[in-house]
């Protein structure tokens, strides 16, 4: 793997994982991912922040040959997640000097994960710096960016943002720095979403805190650096705001086609009133696909038929997804078709209780709709409508 | 009383239930809990929660 030069003094000795199809067996990954990890060179003192899935150590390990690495001091550690604190372990056994700095919270889960002795770790706390010799490294602790230990590291002279999971991406690319923006920003939504979305509020106020740092560069751990930062700054302002988009989702899942039939009428009835919809067949799309739908819509739609006595189970694991990852929308409702009984309605709307939806009349129907289930649909279009003009 | 929503993991205080897990009892408000509270799913801080 390439060793590439971020700017004088710093260097990008990651790993690019073409190959990875899916992370933690939940998350499809259509482009691959990287895991970044840079090594920071000042006249006294050596750094790497971050380090690599422990699968690619070796790649890791030869990036620091070619660099000609002869010592590390510290090994920063911004996330315990394995995918950047994974080859911690091998690092001390080639480094046996360096030490693992890195916030408290941090160190207790890296004793946990790796057996790592609390005498490696030099713990910091937030707004403290280390001097390496002219690059002078500030911590800065952000909780709740993904885990509660989580935290950022600020290179003073450089300015250069080293923000871990924050503004990452899922895309393995050759691109040291962004230049195809459009594929950027939409693999770094996919990621809000996936990774994000539910530490929303957190992330708002770190933010605000950010804002007091001029940024020049932005690198993160995943995809590709940000040399013109306003790009994904700009992007989570916007995905964690509570401003909703006039748009409606409809998640659905048929069996014999009548809940199919429900959901086309709706789109046709939200279309005529130029309220911009998005349809996803839960039996075709992914779990990325179903998460980056919900950033901002400002409506959900849940489309089910009842199997035996409840929902679709492919309904019960987005729902379950959704209040998990809790999406800013304002209103819900569900839709669907029964046979002979259960209790779908009651079903899903308790599993939604991490949202704060206010639920629209829902219209379920036993066996194929009629007139007057199309009619009670276009009155649910109508109440859309009329919600959505209300957005602020 | 308030229901009160931890906003890292959106588990729910609900004052007629209490929090068992905690010991504490039903009919507690939220802001009488006394002592260090910690969300009882993702051990956010007390003042992670807001009013729902």
């Amino acid at each position: 793997m390439a060793v590439r030069e971020v700017v004088p003094g710093v260097q990008w000795v990651g790993s690019i994982d073409w190959d990875r199809k899916v992370f933690d067996e939940l998350i499809p990954l259509p482009h691959g991912t990287s895991y970044n990890a840079y090594l920071v060179k000042g006249t006294e003192k050596t750094a790497l922040i971050d380090t690599v899935d422990p699968k690619k150590e070796f790649e890791l390990v030869a990036n620091l040959i070619s660099s000609s690495v002869d010592r590390i001091d510290y090994l920063i550690v911004n996330h315990a997640e394995q995918d950047h604190s994974g080859s911690l372990p091998m690092l001390l056994e080639l480094f046996p000097m360096a030490k693992v700095v890195t916030n408290e919270k941090c160190c207790e889960f890296l004793k946990k994960f790796h057996e790592i002795e609390e005498s490696c770790c030099h713990i910091i706390k937030d707004g403290d710096t280390l001097d390496l010799g002219g690059a002078t490294l500030e911590f800065i602790i952000t909780p709740w960016v993904h885990w509660p230990e989580t935290m950022v590291t600020y290179l003073r002279e450089k300015k250069i943002l080293f923000s871990c999971d924050l503004f990452g991406s899922h895309l393995a690319t050759s691109d040291l720095f962004v230049i195809d923006e459009n594929t950027t920003y939409t693999a770094a939504k996919r990621y809000y979403a996936e990774i994000m979305m539910p530490f929303r509020n957190s992330i708002k106020g770190h933010l605000e805190r950010l804002d007091n740092y001029e940024i020049n560069i932005i690198a993160p751990s995943h995809g590709p650096l940000y040399d013109r930062p306003g790009l994904i700054i700009d992007a989570y302002r916007d995905w964690t705001g509570d401003h909703v988009k006039n748009e409606a989702i409809i998640l659905y899942v048929s069996m014999h086609g009548s809940t199919e039939k429900m959901v086309a009428h709706l789109t046709d009835a939200l279309i005529k009133r130029e309220i911009p919809v998005k349809v996803l067949n839960l039996g075709v799309c992914d779990t990325g696909e179903i998460s980056v739908s919900l950033v901002d819509a400002a409506t959900i739609i849940l489309a089910t038929p009842t199997v035996l006595f409840g929902p679709h189970p492919l309904m019960v694991y987005a729902a379950y997804l959704a209040n998990l990852i809790r999406p800013k929308a304002k209103f819900g409702t569900v839709i669907g078709s029964y046979a002979w009984g259960g209790k779908t309605i009651d079903t899903l709307k308790g599993m939604l209780n991490h949202l704060t939806l206010e639920f629209l009349t829902p219209i379920y129907i036993q066996g194929t709709p009629d007139i007057t289930a199309f009619q009670a649909l276009d009155k649910l279009a109508d109440a859309v409508e009329q919600k959505h003009k209300n957005l602020v | 009383m308030d229901k009160y929503q931890c906003g890292v993991c959106g588990h729910i205080y609900d004052p007629v239930i209490g929090e068992p897990t905690l010991s504490i009892v039903s009919g507690i408000d939220f802001s009488d809990i006394t002592g260090t509270f910690n969300c009882p799913v993702c051990g956010a801080e007390k003042s992670m929660f807001t009013k729902v």
